[in-house]
């Protein structure tokens, strides 16, 4: 009990600390900050996670048994590393005549990821296909 | 339609048995950038009490790039620890008022910790890709949210640490845990299949951006943002600074002032001082960093002609009219390091215009933003 209530006191400071860093902002700034603050969270408790159980549902309602944990895990490297990637992919802060930074191919690296992730649930598919079949005849 | 509960959702894999595995790496990353979002803060800080070292020279280099791939791991960690506890967002609140205060704080304790996280892994990797859609300073607010977010997440550990210690000595597959309506067994996936999921998600995402830091990833790093293939990148162009004219005018010296001492260089006088060569890394305050060899005179050699005293800190004034870093302040340990040049070749050619000519500033361990290029003025302070 008395880790937990030395562990809470050190975070509310700590917090409390960010929040008078944080208050100190000019008001626009602050504003906007907040507007951040709270955009990421309705982004991600409105929009995002819905969204991902809708992708969830259809994978299971849809995709062959074998098939499932594959493309599950294969949606979940692809998603993330794409959300990750979404301020390169879009180049939104591509100096003009630099063509030093972002100047990479993103859109085409991305689908290499994309092919690799493919390959691998394929793949891993195709494997779980055979141990599961191999297992109906082993099980008789 | 009735409202969820959290008791609405089934997946086995909600559980805080996940949630507590997956949380342990999650702490680990922001822990990790935390403390080397600290140093970075700390070198660039205008005043240091106590002065940044300047070796080892690779020293922010390491530091900054760990920080950058530490937040991109986290990515799909955090995602994936939202994902374990989203049921609890649909926790009906208690009736009784004791209960309902309590339920409350905790409520809006999650809800600055998940503001935070979602912020600082946002806004840092747009700062990555130098992409700024914001009106506020990313340093100083990236800076006040870290506080903010590692605040949060240690209230969170000390509210959640018996859940946590039973979690983590159960086994993975326990349903000890677990709450009203989860399944009684896995369905799409296994628990340890979503854990190896995870890091495998994490580890992908590392390796695609960490070229920008690591030389020999920079083919398999996709989704790396400089990317000059072997040329040393720019943030920052001569044209984009404004100083095309001025630097490449015949018009422009070096200025070097000390008290009422003065002297004043053309570029043909810093040819004719001393040369020295320095290997040293270009280290972004954004992550990426690269290695390159530099030529040009010492800078304690140039303080040495306007007799500035040991230890002297100099203020370092760019051609740039604009922007943070139009001049910066170099502590008197980096004015004296041996390595830390004025330099004005490259590779064994001479400074490029993007890069800095006729001269620019390059000191061991010290983040890029502060490595002054165009330099017109040294002022003794």
């Amino acid at each position: 009990m008395r880790t937990r209530g030395l562990l809470a006191a050190a975070g509310l400071a700590l917090a409390a600390y960010g929040g008078w860093l944080l208050a100190g902002l000019d008001g626009p700034d602050l504003r906007n900050a907040l507007v951040w603050l709270v955009g990421g969270v309705l982004l991600h408790d409105a929009v995002l996670a819905p969204l991902v159980i809708v992708v969830g549902l259809l994978v299971a309602r849809t995709v062959p048994g074998a098939w499932r944990a594959p493309l599950a895990v294969g949606l979940l490297v692809l998603g993330t590393a794409t959300l990750a990637a979404v301020p390169v992919l879009g180049r939104f802060g591509a100096p003009e005549g630099n063509p030093t930074v972002l100047s990479r191919d993103y859109a085409g690296g991305w689908l290499v990821v994309a092919a690799l992730t493919a390959v691998g649930v394929t793949a891993a598919g195709l494997a779980a296909r055979r141990r599961r079949s191999r297992g109906a005849r082993a099980g008789g | 339609m009735r409202l969820p509960d959290e008791h609405s959702f089934a997946s086995w894999l909600r559980s805080p048995a996940v949630a507590a595995r997956v949380g342990w790496w999650l702490g680990i990353c922001f822990g990790v950038a935390f403390l080397t979002g600290l140093v970075s803060h700390y070198a660039q800080a205008p005043s240091q009490p106590v002065p940044f070292p300047t070796r080892p020279v690779w020293g922010y280099r390491v530091t900054q790039g760990v920080h950058v791939l530490a937040g991109t791991a986290a990515v799909p960690l955090l995602l994936v620890k939202l994902w374990t506890v989203y049921p609890r967002l649909f926790t009906r609140p208690p009736r009784a008022w004791a209960a309902l205060v309590r339920h409350g704080l905790e409520r809006l304790s999650i809800g600055v910790l998940v503001a935070a996280a979602v912020f600082q892994l946002a806004t840092g990797l747009a700062n990555a890709a130098q992409w700024y859609p914001w009106t506020f300073s990313f340093r100083a607010t990236h800076y006040a949210v870290a506080w903010l977010a590692v605040g949060a997440l240690v209230v969170h550990v000390a509210v959640k640490l018996p859940v946590i210690r039973e979690a983590l000595a159960a086994e993975v597959d326990s349903r000890g845990l677990d709450r009203r309506g989860t399944a009684a067994g896995p369905g799409v996936l296994s628990r340890r299949g979503l854990l190896r999921g995870t890091a495998l998600a994490s580890g992908v995402a590392v390796l695609a951006i960490a070229g920008g830091m690591v030389p020999w990833l920079r083919r398999l790093s996709v989704f790396a943002v400089p990317s000059s293939g072997g040329r040393l990148p720019v943030n920052k162009t001569a044209r984009e600074a404004g100083v095309t004219a001025r630097a490449t005018g015949a018009a422009y010296r070096l200025t070097l002032v000390h008290g009422s001492r003065e002297v004043v260089l053309t570029p043909a006088d810093l040819a004719a001082l001393p040369q020295r060569q320095a290997e040293l890394p270009i280290a972004c305050v954004e992550g990426w960093s690269a290695n390159a060899r530099w030529g040009g005179v010492r800078l304690r050699d140039l303080l040495d002609l306007v007799e500035a005293p040991a230890g002297s800190a100099v203020r370092v004034v760019s051609l740039q009219e604009t922007g943070p870093f139009r001049t910066t302040t170099l502590p008197g340990n980096f004015a004296d390091d041996p390595l830390t040049l004025l330099a004005v070749a490259l590779e064994g050619r001479p400074l490029p215009l993007d890069h800095g000519h006729p001269c620019r500033l390059i000191a061991p361990n010290r983040p890029g933003v502060l490595q002054t290029k165009w330099v017109t003025r040294l002022e003794v302070l």
